[in-house]
């Protein structure tokens, strides 16, 4: 425990550095803007802002491209709340009930319910984050090759589980994505696989171009589609920010519940904090006493999937941090920006940077802190921003993600690339394929073949090891169980239901 | 509606259900076909090694077997239809993005533009895709963007982009 806060203390003294409260108030402050304007998604945002870290300190890079990430979960309530459409996908639910508390005159009560509810859960997500670290990195002492390639195949089929739509498709996903990684040269060998001998993919694709193409330019291309967006703004001033007693001691239990489901949702890998709201959401309208009030203004329904998703935004760095695997695609591009700054992700980096690690994990509580002033007396700031619009907006972000992907090897090619992927992702949405999915299994690919084949060739060659020694069997076991119960049909439409909702 | 659809191709052998599903799963046939046949000249098994192309090929295997069973069911059971594939959005964001690159770094017949004309182009590009464009307002973004992103990238960062057209 004396460890803990000597830890914490070494994280402050490193958070507290002028250079680093810049770098977490900027992405703060970023996280917020991204999180307001409806149409930019958080993995875009970090993607874009990959190469602007390269010069960097990483420390400060890490504290900026975690803003960024929370605080994007703050913004996102805003647009939700007062413009009934999410600024961010995690903060779909939201929309429910808080655009009706705005309707109703309270919009001030929703956006600090919605504002403290996202401190209370990133405050506690902190905490937790500190405290499972440690245990985590001893654990991973443990794991061999056969292990690593269990737990990988358990996150995969984790984001299989929660991705929505057909449990095959997400399969087909991940298998594409693995094989689009193996693009390039064989680490062992360095024969060139599946390059149809361009130059370019000699080296393989890069991951930020395929972030960039199936989230940035598909969803621009997407968005493009609908012809006009109505954004019906509640004009009525903002007035009487304070929650009344009343409203605390409603939502107080649901914020409570909001962060536990969050922080579990959010330490699986393939969770996250889309599917926490959802999930803090649906538990809060069966076991309400009156479940007919929500969808009509109900402080719950704010305040449970805010908390889950910030709680689920910071403890998805649990798994980043401790065993090097990323749960959801803007943890995969955190593993990007530490291998360009020379660090490889897993229980190494606890021992070796402590100063890296817990710098970070201080900021966030820092960050959560000015997330409440950014979003509360600012409100008025953010709201005026989404009069832009978007047709002014989207080239914008073209230019930028264009420059951006330009940058990062100065390749024209690059940039191409990312192009093709737009509109490949554009054809997955046309026929119900999620990309989440292929982009998760594109950034393990590597580490998954990698130790798929130590394995095996450690064991001779005898693919029963992965079923013989105990904790990789352990969490195959959980997997091939999960994966069993996402195609019960029962539970299949129940999971339904619940994206519907 | 999808019974109006069956009804008119009643003649066809078997009829596609589920179109999303059925051309899904084809499309992950011929993509898993590709991988397969792009990995035929490496090796395979050294003894109880992998070879470069096994993992490659096991995974091609696996996404073959899931394409038959998605384009199958696209047979079997109802679907909706697929949306309409919009021309016009994807048209102008990729020919921005082209122009974008190859302005850049000049190619082709192009020489190299530089960050400014490059950013600029895009801009007014991409914006032409929408259908909402004005033309005061959108040339007074474009000039504020690559303002923007010159001050950005080169000033502040500093990185070694040329700005100007190598030419002049």
């Amino acid at each position: 425990m004396f460890d803990l806060f000597q830890n914490l203390a070494l994280g402050f003294s490193i958070a507290a550095q002028p250079a680093n409260i810049g770098f977490c108030l900027l992405g703060a402050l970023v996280g917020t803007l991204v999180g307001v304007l409806p149409g930019i998604g958080t993995v875009a945002t970090v993607a874009m802002l990959l190469p602007i870290t390269f010069g960097l300190a990483p420390v400060g890079a890490l504290i900026m491209l975690a803003g960024i990430y929370y605080g994007a979960q703050y913004g996102g309530s805003t647009t939700s709340i007062l413009v009934n459409i999410p600024g961010e996908a995690t903060s779909v639910v939201t929309c429910l009930d808080g655009h009706q508390m705005a309707r109703q005159g309270r919009a001030g009560a929703a956006l600090a319910t919605a504002a403290i509810a996202s401190f209370v859960a990133g405050c506690f997500a902190t905490v937790l984050v500190a405290a499972l670290g440690e245990p985590l990195t001893k654990i991973a002492l443990w794991f061999g090759p056969s292990e690593y390639f269990s737990l990988m195949v358990l996150g995969l089929i984790f984001a299989v589980v929660l991705a929505h739509g057909s449990v095959l498709k997400a399969i087909a996903m991940i298998l594409a994505g693995l094989l689009l990684s193996m693009i390039g040269s064989d680490i062992e060998t360095g024969a060139g696989r599946m390059t149809f001998d361009f130059a370019e993919l000699s080296d393989g694709i890069g991951f930020a171009n395929v972030a960039m193409g199936v989230f940035g330019f598909a969803e621009i291309i997407r968005n493009l589609e609908v012809s006009k967006e109505s954004r019906d703004i509640v004009q009525a001033k903002i007035k009487g920010l304070m929650p009344t007693r009343q409203d605390l001691k409603d939502s107080a239990g649901a914020i409570a519940r909001g962060t536990v489901i969050g922080s579990i949702l959010g330490i699986l890998p393939g969770g996250g904090a889309v599917v926490s709201s959802f999930a803090a959401y649906t538990v809060e309208k069966r076991f309400s006493k009156h479940p007919e009030r929500f969808g009509k203004g109900a402080i719950e329904g704010v305040a449970a999937p805010e908390a889950a998703n910030n709680a689920a935004a910071q403890t998805s760095f649990i798994p980043l941090l401790t065993l090097g695997i990323p749960p959801n695609a803007v943890m995969a591009l955190m593993v990007g920006a530490m291998t360009i700054h020379g660090i490889v992700p897993g229980p190494q980096v606890m021992t070796k940077q402590p100063e890296l690690f817990w710098g970070m994990i201080a900021s966030m509580w820092l960050g959560n802190l000015m997330l409440v002033v950014i979003n509360l007396p600012l409100v008025g700031v953010w709201v005026s921003l989404l009069r832009v619009p978007y047709r002014l907006l989207f080239p914008s972000i073209i230019v930028f993600c264009c420059i951006g992907i330009y940058s990062i090897n100065n390749s024209a090619s690059d940039v191409l690339i990312a192009a093709a992927f737009g509109l490949f992702g554009y054809w997955l949405v046309k026929h119900d394929f999620e990309p989440a999915p292929l982009v998760l299994a594109f950034v393990l690919g590597p580490l998954m073949e990698e130790n798929l084949r130590r394995a095996m060739l450690i064991a001779r060659g005898d693919p029963s090891v992965f079923v013989t020694r105990p904790i990789s069997a352990g969490l195959l076991f959980v997997a091939a169980v999960m994966l069993a119960l996402a195609m019960l049909p029962l539970i299949r439409k129940r999971r339904d239901e619940v994206f519907v909702e | 509606m999808a019974r109006r659809r069956q009804a008119g191709r009643s003649a066809v052998l078997l009829k596609i259900r589920a179109p999303r599903d059925f051309w899904g799963g084809l499309a992950l046939i011929a993509l898993a076909a590709i991988a397969y046949w792009a990995t035929r000249d490496l090796g395979g098994m050294q003894g109880v090694a992998f070879g470069p192309g096994t993992a490659p090929r096991i995974f091609a295997g696996l996404l073959a077997v899931i394409g038959v069973v998605v384009a199958v069911t696209g047979l079997l059971t109802d679907g909706p239809d697929i949306e309409g594939f919009a021309l016009r959005g994807p048209a102008y964001v990729l020919a921005a993005i082209v122009a974008f690159a190859v302005m850049m770094q000049g190619m082709l017949f192009v020489p190299p533009f530089g960050l400014v004309a490059s950013s600029f182009l895009a801009f007014m590009i991409s914006i032409a895709g929408s259908r909402e464009m004005r033309w005061v307002e959108s040339l007074i973004a474009a000039a504020a963007m690559t303002l923007f992103c010159v001050v950005l990238f080169s000033w502040i960062l500093k990185l070694p982009f040329p700005l100007w057209p190598s030419f002049i």
